[in-house]
């Protein structure tokens, strides 16, 4: 095996701008193969967080006619000790209410949250745009297009008014950006025992919310499926974030397989350079393949050479490619940025994902040598020597 | 000339010579009606019923026209090739049922080639060529590896002559230097036999005589045997034994 591979290299090196120009090939591919894996990877990273980042995984309401229940407490910690994947559970008083304006009314979603359980869903806190989060009754968060829209700040005093008829003065606390406009334009968010007490649903909620671990936020309808069956949850309806995003879901797949189809195009014509140099280079080499089997080199150890110049080919591609993809994927971050400075698509490097397109261009290399080392195997010293 | 060959072959094979060289040598190569038939279709029958002995430790020659089937003799003997019928045995061992990895081992530490186009490996140095052939042996047999094959590649290359330019590229030294370097690869298992192959056909009249010279020295110090195929009469006529091959037949076989 020594020899066979000291011979592969001595044949790479002996080349030397072939062998460059083959690397460079490979090189290329699987530089290629990180950036757009990666880019393709942020992007789909991005939406998903702009759509579900901030929202529940999965929700579960009333399936009966009165929204509200107040078993709550009960049923969270039946969710919690059911499946290890949950992350968060907590729960919310959805209402609709107005805003009473000076010459109009808007309508808006008083949502009724425990703050601070909820922080690991909405990011409230980071999504503040000024000001502080609700802590007493009568206080509000309200998106910040309200602001501008009503000219409002910080401390003034609203009216809202519940689809009964009761009226609610309350403070302004802050405003928030959750980066999607109907959310910004609708929401309303008060501390849960305020909203209870204002629309008079002492110790009731309308939903229970869950998130889940990120490794398994794709698994959140088996976990849903899973929650259903659950004997106590047949008065209530489980939903999860994929059947309420099934075009975003299927917008997804359609750009991993336009993805995975660049790579596998991308690879196929890294595996046929491989193949063609190395198939050129069993003709090139054929004198000394003839010789050393007429020296008693055996078969297996002249097919060995082929496979270790193609190993060795494919390692060196793989680690060239690793560092122009990182390379490549670094200037699009620094140059490739929106006026605020952050780059246009946040790329997603996963050191995995740079070990597994390595893994495959030198997989790729050595099925690429496996043609030129059965021929080589099958090279007669006597043809060689006979032509020559 | 076929006359003359019959008497010669007569003589040798008179009971009382071979007995004696029997006593005195053992057969390293011998042929049993060996026949060598090329081509699927059009068949081509380059060697017939051929039977031949070559003792251990002899010079000898074997000469022939182009095309008359003694390069396919030195192919068959160096079990490059196999024979369509008949059977050869390699330092008594018979060929006719060795795999193709007992063949490679067997060539690797019986036989040694010398071809007239060289064949040193361009992308190493004359040293390491030389090494290949006990490099190729240890990727067998672990054991009774040399202690310092660098000192036995080095002292066969002060044999040939080439000390000055051992680490060299091969493909760097001139057409001579190159034949003593591959006669110095051939050397380095300690085979039994030597077969070469017009190894001075491209070589000028100097070089010739120099191989020729180095090739008698090392029959005659390290009692190697050799076979050498040439079509150049006066080269044939330093060897001890002439065979000569016409038509796939043995036409002549003098021993002088």
């Amino acid at each position: 095996m020594k020899l066979g591979f000291r011979i592969a290299i001595r044949f790479l090196t002996a080349s030397l701008g072939q062998t460059l120009l083959i690397m460079i090939g490979i090189s290329v591919g699987v530089s290629v193969q990180i950036f757009i894996g990666s880019l393709i990877q942020g992007l789909q990273q991005s939406l998903l967080a702009s759509t579900i980042g901030s929202s529940p995984h999965i929700t579960i309401v009333s399936d009966t006619s009165k929204k509200e229940f107040s078993e709550y407490i009960d049923l969270a910690d039946e969710i919690r000790s059911t499946d290890e994947r949950i992350k968060t559970v907590t729960y919310v008083l959805d209402e609709p209410a107005f805003l009473l304006t000076e010459d109009t009314s808007q309508s808006l979603l008083i949502r009724g949250l425990p703050l601070s359980e909820t922080e690991d869903i909405y990011h409230f806190q980071e999504a503040l745009t000024e000001g502080r989060l609700p802590a007493s009754s009568a206080e509000i968060l309200l998106g910040s297009p309200l602001k501008e829209q009503y000219g409002l700040s910080v401390g003034d005093m609203i009216t809202l008014l519940s689809t009964d008829n009761t009226a609610l003065s309350c403070t302004i606390t802050g405003f928030f950006d959750l980066k999607v406009a109907s959310l910004n334009e609708s929401w309303g968010i008060m501390s849960l025992s305020a909203a209870q007490q204002y629309f008079a649903f002492p110790d009731q909620v309308t939903g229970i919310e869950l998130q889940l671990y990120d490794p398994y936020v794709f698994e959140a309808d088996l976990v849903a499926d899973k929650l259903q069956e659950l004997p106590d949850f047949t008065s209530w309806q489980v939903q999860n974030w994929k059947v309420q995003n099934e075009s975003l879901l299927s917008g997804l797949q359609g750009q991993s397989i336009s993805s995975i189809m660049i790579q596998v195009f991308v690879m196929i014509s890294v595996v046929l350079g491989i193949a063609s140099v190395l198939a050129i280079s069993v003709l090139q080499k054929s004198k000394q393949i003839g010789i050393l089997k007429a020296m008693g080199m055996k078969n297996r150890l002249t097919s060995f050479i082929f496979l270790a110049q193609g190993a060795i080919l494919g390692l060196g591609g793989a680690l060239l490619g690793i560092m122009l993809g990182l390379a490549l994927s670094f200037s699009f971050t620094k140059f490739a940025v929106t006026s605020d400075g952050s780059p246009v698509v946040a790329l997603s490097i996963q050191p995995w994902f740079i070990i597994l397109s390595g893994a495959i261009a030198v997989t790729a290399s050595l099925a690429a040598s496996l043609l030129p080392a059965i021929r080589s195997s099958r090279l007669n010293p006597i043809d060689i020597i006979r032509n020559s | 000339m076929a006359e003359l060959g019959e008497r010669y072959s007569k003589i040798n094979i008179s009971p009382v010579i071979e007995k004696r060289k029997e006593d005195i040598m053992a057969s390293i190569i011998e042929l049993k009606n060996v026949s060598k038939v090329y081509g699927d279709d059009i068949l081509t029958k380059v060697l017939s019923d051929i039977s031949l002995s070559i003792e251990e430790g002899s010079f000898s020659s074997v000469i022939g026209q182009s095309g008359s089937g003694k390069s396919t003799l030195l192919n068959l003997m160096g079990t490059l090739d196999k024979p369509t019928t008949g059977d050869i045995m390699i330092n008594n061992t018979s060929i006719k049922n060795l795999s193709k990895d007992e063949l490679a081992v067997l060539r690797n530490q019986t036989i040694g080639f010398v071809f007239q186009f060289h064949y040193l490996l361009p992308e190493f140095s004359v040293l390491e060529n030389v090494l290949i052939p006990y490099e190729i042996m240890c990727t067998d047999r672990k054991k009774d590896v040399l202690e310092d094959p660098k000192q036995r590649a080095v002292s066969l290359l002060k044999l040939v002559g080439l000390e000055k330019v051992i680490d060299k590229n091969a493909a760097r030294i001139s057409g001579g230097q190159q034949q003593r370097a591959a006669i110095a690869r051939a050397l380095m298992n300690h085979p039994k036999i030597i077969l070469a192959d017009e190894p001075t056909g491209n070589l000028d009249s100097y070089s010739t005589e120099m191989i020729y010279d180095l090739f008698r020295e090392l029959n005659n110090t390290l009692h190697t045997t050799f076979l050498i195929i040439t079509h150049d009469q006066k080269v044939a006529e330093k060897t001890d034994r002439i065979i000569e091959i016409k038509d796939g037949r043995i036409n002549l076989d003098i021993t002088k």
